[in-house]
């Protein structure tokens, strides 16, 4: 299909200067940032020389728009600098904690989409019963829930009062309960949100009616037909809340103390570590982007409608 | 709407009123906390460290919630941290809502390359996630107030911008406005005070919606310390004070959690409300 081809080489030109720009952001933004990167590098009290030095190594001396291009030359080649506080290479330290957070990330979704579209889908074909309350409910209060105080109530629960599972650290599965949960659950209310709001919209259309009076059986009509375009909404929802959970995961990882990309760039941050932000901020972005880009081509295939210009 | 039609309906609405009065309850205690609250929420008194909550066994004059670990009266602190957490969101919500409002109300208006100009910068500006660009920012400004404001109105704008710029295209080509060209009126005046008016159900839902968001993202950023600074009370750096201490007094992390939950549910439903009662399609 050509057409579908024109589509994804338009969405890839845009995301590639939707990325462009988000590095001239990142990069600019460590450069506002008071205090000498070289002197982080440095022990405290060193020598004037050393500094100067220093600066020249990490090509601190150069004019701004050389260290930019110095900087997005090496991005191409598909070197992300060296961070200044692990002095391995940043793209070294970004794939070893990215797989660590996918783990986190895709085992709650899984779940989360498991638990929260049947539920969304069988509160919105039932409005007004105890289930479609039970359901509304559940959804709100996880939208009003804060990360913060959702990760330390259930490490309350479960590890202080319960005992049942660890409060923190990785590598087994009880690990990840408590994480997933913390992550999952407003993602899991705004996904019940929507299937429930979307199923209510699909069964008032006419197309609906007809597919009724064709004689055609509730059950069918609402597997077959409704059900299918309630996803939409879902679907796209799901896909921006992947830069919610990129985002979720800084607080969650530091909560929890997982070891993955989340708490790299909260350290980053914190440290001043300047390659390793910016090419962290730039990392995030692109995910995001590819993301998004993936969802717009799903939606288009499940809704024909959606046209691909 | 009529002003006795919009009364009416707001009364049905269950979520409209729960939330209403809850934002009330939570306004007014925040605003008359100084007459509340009955010890310096921000002094340390190392011989009252970790007293266990005397819930209201004496009233208000004793420790609702207890102390905290540094003898600091957490009904007090929590009390004044609303008014930092409510400031910092009302601030936030209103300058974002204006200048989103503006941009959006400019670009759908105008269209063309000013459109397009705008357009992009929003999806420059939904590049990044949200919290991950404010850690960076707190991060290189420095955490203070003022810094917070900053950066979470420049995070947030985006979503005003792009909801109005989709309702004034749809405005734009209604007959009255073409009626109003015709006439010869000045494109400030159609844009201002014939389009706006047309367009503001959605802002008014946005904006309560969004006021939760603030809160949650303040809570957030206070709790990694890249928020409201101790000794300053916010609610989440109370809760990241507690974190260590949720044998000994739980509350230090319970009564501001459950607050922030109760904040936030109550604009979220004062949201949900406001939208059931401006539908139009609704009556």
């Amino acid at each position: 299909m050509p057409n579908v081809m024109r589509f994804i080489l338009k969405r890839l030109g845009m995301t590639l200067v939707i990325l462009f720009c988000v590095s001239i952001i990142a990069f600019g933004l460590i450069r506002i940032a008071p205090g000498n990167p070289a002197m982080l590098v440095l022990p405290d009290g060193a020598p004037e020389e050393a500094i100067r030095a220093m600066e020249v190594k990490l090509g601190l001396d150069q004019p701004l728009p050389v260290q930019y291009f110095r900087y997005i030359g090496g991005v191409l080649k598909g070197d992300l600098g060296t961070s200044i506080i692990y002095k391995i290479p940043v793209k070294d330290l970004i794939f070893q904690r990215l797989p660590v957070t996918f783990q986190l990330t895709v085992i709650t979704m899984v779940v989360c989409l498991l638990i929260s579209i049947p539920l969304g889908i069988i509160a919105g074909s039932r409005q007004g019963t105890i289930i479609d309350f039970s359901a509304t409910m559940f959804a709100l209060l996880g939208q009003s829930m804060s990360t913060v105080w959702m990760g330390i109530l259930v490490i309350y629960i479960f590890s202080v009062k319960l005992g049942w599972l660890p409060s923190m650290g990785y590598g087994t599965w009880q690990n990840f309960v408590l994480p997933a949960i913390t992550l999952g659950y407003p993602v899991a209310a705004q996904v019940t949100r929507m299937g429930r709001s979307g199923m209510i919209d699909v069964l008032k259309e006419d197309y609906i009616t007809a597919t009724y009076a064709k004689g055609i059986g509730k059950a069918v009509v609402y597997t077959k037909y409704a059900f299918k375009n309630a996803l939409i909404p879902i679907v796209t929802i799901v896909g921006m809340q992947i830069g919610t959970y990129l985002a979720g995961a800084v607080v969650v990882e530091t909560i929890f103390a997982w070891p993955g990309f989340g708490q790299l760039i909260f350290q980053a941050v914190g440290t001043r570590d300047y390659p390793l932000v910016q090419s962290c901020l730039l990392v995030s972005a692109a995910l995001f982007a590819i993301v998004n880009m993936f969802v717009d081509i799903l939606n288009s295939f499940i809704d024909p409608r959606i046209t691909l210009h | 709407m009529d002003k006795k039609i919009l009364f009416s309906r707001m009364l049905k609405s269950k979520f409209f009123m729960v939330g209403a009065v809850l934002v009330l309850l939570i306004v007014l205690l925040s605003v008359f906390s100084p007459f509340i609250v009955q010890f310096d929420p921000v002094t340390n008194s190392l011989k009252d460290r970790l007293i266990s909550p005397e819930y209201f066994a004496s009233g208000l004059s004793g420790h609702v919630f207890g102390t905290d670990d540094l003898g600091r009266d957490i009904f007090s602190r929590l009390l004044l941290g609303s008014r930092y957490s409510l400031f910092i969101a009302a601030a936030v919500v209103l300058v974002a809502a204006f200048i989103g409002t503006i941009l959006g109300a400019v670009s759908g208006y105008f269209g063309g390359v000013t459109d397009m100009i705008i357009m992009r910068l929003c999806d420059i500006m939904m590049a990044i996630p949200n919290l991950v660009l404010a850690i960076a920012v707190m991060a290189i400004l420095g955490p203070n107030i003022f810094n917070l404001i900053i950066v979470l109105i420049v995070t947030s704008w985006v979503q005003y911008c792009k909801v109005t710029r989709n309702n004034v295209m749809v405005v734009k080509n209604a007959e009255f406005v073409k009626a109003s060209q015709v006439l010869g009126a000045k494109k400030t005046h159609i844009m201002f005070r014939q389009i706006f008016p047309n367009v503001t159900t959605q802002l008014i839902i946005l904006i309560s919606q969004q006021f939760g968001w603030t809160i949650l993202t303040e809570a957030s950023l206070s709790f990694l310390s890249l928020g409201v600074q101790p000794p300053t009370p916010s609610w989440g750096n109370m809760i990241a004070d507690g974190r260590n201490y949720l044998i000994t007094n739980p509350w230090m992390v319970f009564a501001p959690g459950i607050a922030l939950m109760i904040t936030v549910l109550a604009f979220n439903f004062l949201g949900d409300g406001l939208r059931d009662v401006l539908d139009p399609k609704k009556i």
